[in-house]
Formats: structure tokens, sequence, C-alpha cells
């Protein structure tokens, strides 16, 4: 701490940036408690509800029940690919002896790309009229049998929105995972290789438990991502068909700005913080407990 | 002993295959999209996905050009990304000085605030930031974007200045401070130089955000005149649906290849600062 400092200029620097945060995150959070209590179209009088919003939202509307499941296996989806597959990766890419750097930089490059972007590319690519690229691959390896729109059939749209997601930033998982996998001793691994430890072994008994904690960050990281992901489906499907696709997020959008409900808009994303919230103290109960056992 | 090693060297090839399998499906939708927007429409309505484009046409580019305004797009995704990041590292370096340097007795308190920034949704605030930007006049202006995406970076921002600041050595300081030099002065001549690699690492992580940014400009900009690029793009879906594809991909081309350019060249950079940001946060 500087000796000369006073409270002057304590206020001066940190005033500026607690203003900003304020009119952009800590005020807007108030302001949807409040309203989250209120009946309000935005035009004729807010009207006090008390708990009406919740009580609607958690009862009577089924429209959120199934937008609440879709979300579950949207984050389910997402975190297969993310994590899953960034540790799959990842684990190969420490035995690879050459073009590490390439191969990061290569796999990152989604993360890049704006989702708007990436959802003109799926839709082409999930196309069945004209034929696009998923289903040219289908055929290409003989399975002509299982090519669909996928976009407009009930039963893969959910799938069929939530991969995008996964497949942007499956990437930045990636190299956060490397980074830890490549800072395990290789003493360690070395003693478990000599005590003659499968490569299974090795992975379950030394690296896994070594990277734990940034497991547990990245788990945290990829699981209030995909519970807050809504710029994709929003974009590929808008939620159909029917309700098919419709996730917490694109609910609410569509309540708020739609139909222009912002008292109930308000109760669903606050339910949205609170799933996320929930979500976090899940996670690290239960990756701490198992680290504990 | 040769058995094993053969058995290490086949292990070290199948491994290679698998990555070099995983690399290409992962990329192979981006080179997709940029052989699509070099085809003829009849070409990208009749061949096969996996070939070369039969012949190499501009003609998507220049329709892409015709559409939309994606000039004026990017002029308006430009000065959004500018005036957030502005933000996002004058402010942060502020607040991380003032909470790492300076030091106060509430500044536990204050780094909880800053953390919920970090922890909850953006959706929390389109409502309440859609009223407020209503009553006084700010929606549908690029401010109404900035505002939202600064605050929301802000934390990390001033959570990478705080752990950098963290290992400036005291005696730096208190060196300065003897020769009479006062907190600004310190800030300006001390701090604010040796922040110049994490102010790069924040600039470039957070330009991928707010570049792309959709639920925000989608939110609170309505005028043609200050769409941003990924409003823009929209434009590109014409009436009754009718898309023309390969100008579409034509454009969307144009739109990603500044920040992949600047991706590929700084990339070192950028995934250091994504991997710190990240594993730490």
């Amino acid at each position: 701490m500087l000796p000369h400092r006073s409270r002057t200029a304590v206020l001066v620097f940190l005033l500026p940036p607690l203003l900003l945060y304020g009119i952009a995150v800590l005020v807007p959070i108030v302001q949807s408690l409040v309203l989250s209590f209120f009946s309000w179209d935005g035009i004729t009088a807010m009207e006090f509800v008390g708990l009406d919003n919740y009580v609607r939202m958690l009862t009577r509307d089924d429209i959120f029940w199934t937008a609440f499941v879709n979300s579950l296996g949207y984050l389910a989806i997402c975190l297969i690919l993310q994590l899953g597959g960034a540790l799959v990766v990842a684990s190969l890419l420490i035995g690879l002896r050459r073009g590490r750097e390439l191969v990061k930089t290569l796999y990152l490059l989604p993360a890049v790309i704006s989702t708007v972007a990436i959802a003109f590319l799926f839709q082409r690519m999930y196309a069945l009229e004209p034929v696009g690229l998923f289903n040219q691959a289908l055929a290409a390896i003989g399975l002509d049998g299982l090519q669909r729109a996928w976009l407009s059939d009930v039963g893969t749209v959910l799938a069929a929105v939530s991969i995008p997601e996964g497949w942007r930033f499956t990437g930045l998982y990636m190299l956060i995972i490397y980074a830890a996998l490549i800072a395990v001793p290789a003493e360690l691994e070395e003693a478990a290789r000599l005590d003659g430890a499968s490569r299974w072994q090795l992975f379950t008994k030394i690296r896994f438990p070594y990277i734990r904690p940034v497991w547990i960050t990245t788990t945290i990281m990829a699981t209030t991502y995909a519970l807050r992901g809504f710029d994709i489906p929003y974009l590929l499907t808008n939620g159909g068909p029917g309700q098919a696709s419709e996730l917490v997020t694109t609910y609410m959008y569509k309540t708020a700005f739609s139909h222009t409900d912002y008292g109930y808009a308000s109760t669903i994303s606050v339910f949205i913080v609170i799933e996320c919230l929930v979500a976090v103290g899940l996670i690290i109960m239960l990756l701490r407990r198992r680290a504990d056992a | 002993m040769s058995a094993r090693r053969q058995r290490l060297d086949v292990h070290r090839a199948l491994n290679t295959v698998a990555v070099a399998l995983i690399v290409i499906v992962q990329v192979y939708p981006l080179a997709w999209l940029f052989l699509t927007a070099l085809r003829t429409e009849q070409d990208f309505a009749s061949s096969n996905p996996f070939s070369l484009p039969g012949e190499v046409t501009l003609d998507n580019f220049a329709r892409a050009f015709e559409t939309g305004n994606l000039g004026l797009n990017i002029l308006n995704s430009l000065a959004v990304t500018m005036g957030a990041n502005v933000l996002i590292v004058l402010l942060g370096m502020m607040a991380a000085y003032a909470l790492e340097v300076l030091g106060f007795r509430l500044r536990g308190a204050v780094r909880a605030i800053f953390l919920v920034g970090i922890i909850v949704p953006v959706q929390i605030a389109l409502v309440p930031l859609f009223i407020d930007y209503a009553s006084v006049g700010l929606l549908d202006t690029h401010a109404s974007m900035i505002v939202p995406l600064a605050g929301f970076a802000l934390p990390m921002s001033i959570y990478l200045f705080s752990a950098f600041y963290h290992y400036i050595p005291g005696e730096t300081y208190e060196a300065a401070s003897l020769d009479g030099a006062g907190p600004y002065r310190i800030f300006g001549q001390i701090t604010f130089p040796l922040s110049l690699n994490t102010i790069v690492t924040i600039v470039l992580v957070n330009s991928i955000f707010i570049w792309n940014d959709f639920i925000f400009a989608n939110t609170f900009v309505l005028s043609d005149g200050l769409k941003t690029i990924p409003l823009g793009l929209q434009n590109y879906i014409g009436a009754m649906g009718n898309v023309d594809w390969t100008a579409t991909f034509a454009a969307v081309c144009v739109t990603i290849t500044p920040l992949m350019l600047v991706f590929l060249v700084l990339n070192k950079a950028m995934i250091q600062g994504l991997e710190s940001g990240a594993a730490k946060g």
C-alpha cells in the first residue's frame, strides 16, 4: 500500500468504475428483483402482484417447465461436447511431439466467430432441401436412412441447436485443461509408470486428481455459460418447432420483448440467476466431496 | 525392449492420426464456409460439399456488399469495440489500483460486489436496461451497447489487473513516494506503463466477445444506421426467408476475417490470456 494514499485518491480511482458497474450491472439486478413482483406491460400503470409471478411460473406455466427441461438437455450436450471433448483432445495433445501450437490455434478458431455467423453456417449444414453438409456426410458413409431436416424435426432439434454451442467453445476448455495437464509433474507420472500403472490408471489416479481444481473451474464456467446460452437457439429456431427447442433464456426474451410482459420476464430472469447460483453450489459440493473421499 | 518401443511408436502414430482427424472435423465447417463463398450459385446448388469449387468467383462478395450495409456495420462494430475496450481497460486499471495498490478498509466488500458480475448472467439486465434507456433516451445509440458490454466485462478486467499489480514489489512505489510522487503520478508513471502486457491480453480477449455481441445489440438497437456486424448479417435473410447463400457466406467471411487474422497473428498472447483468465477465474 502506498504511504501517501489519501481518501480522496481512493475515491477518485474507485468511483468511476463503480459508477459504470452500478449502472450496467447492480442497479439492473435490483430492478429485476423489484419488477419480478409486479405486473407491467411497459405502458399502463405497474401493478404489485406479490409472489403471483413466481407461483405462475412454478405451478401454472407448462411452457416454462418445457423450457427448463430443454435447458437441462442443452446443458448436458454442451457439457459432454465441451468438457468431455476438451479432456479427450487435451489428453491426446500432450502425446503429440510436434505441432501442438498449431492444433491449439486451429481448435480454438470457432471461438472467434460470431454466433450469427455460426447460426448461418449450421442452418445450411443441417438443411435437407437442398441437402446440407450433415446429410451429405451421412450419405457418404452409407447412412442415408438417417437423413432429415435436423432443425424442423421435433426429436432432433434440441440436440441440433446445442451442438453448435458445444463446438464453439470446446477449444477454450481444451486450452485450459491442456495447460493444467502439462503442469502435472513429470516425476509423479514417471514414478507411477515404474510401479506398472497402465495408461488408464495413470490418468485416473495421477493426472485427473492433479487437475481437479481446474476441472472444477471449467465445469463451473461451462455450466453457467450453457445455462445462459441464448444466441444460437434464438437465431436457429427461436424455440421452435412448437416449444421443442425453447430454452428458459429464449422464453424469457420472448416474454419480455415480444409479449412485453416485463414483470413476468423479470421473474424468469431472476430464476436464471438462481439456477446459475444453485448449479455453482452443486458443482463445488459434488466435486469437492469426491476429492475428500 | 524393442517390442515395447514398437508399441509406443504405434501408440504415437494412432495418437497423431486421432488428433489430425479431430482437428479436421473441428475446422472443416469453417473451411466449407470460405469455399462456399467462392463458389458460383450453380456450383453451390449442385455439387458435393467436399469438393473444391469448380470455378472460383468473387461475384458473391460484390453481391454481399450490394445487399447489405457491410461497411457501415463494420464501422459501428469498430466504434462499439473501441468504446467498450477503453472503458474496460481504463476503469479496470483504476479499480485494481484502488483495490490493490492504494488499499482501503472496505476493499473485501468491494471485491465481492465486483465478483457478482462474473457469476450473474447478462439476461438479468436486459429488461431493466431497456426500460432505463427508454426513459433517458439512450435506446438506439452506441452507448446503449457499450455500457452493458463494458459493465459485465469489468470484473474480469479488474481481476486480471489486480492479479498483476499484486506482484509489483512495494519498493517500486516506495522509491517514487520518497521522491514526492503522489498517487496520481505513480499511477500514470509507474503502474500504467507496467500494465501494457495485461492491457493487450484484456483487449484481445474482450474484443472477441464485444465484436461478436448479439444479445445487447439485438435488444437495444433498432435503426439500420447503428447496426453492428452481427445484426447486419441478419439482413441477408431476405423476404419470406429466402437466403442468397453464397452472398451471405461471402458477407460472413468478410466479417469474421479481421478477427480471425488478428487471432492467427496474435494467438500466443490471446491463448495465454484465455488460459490465465479462465484458470484463475
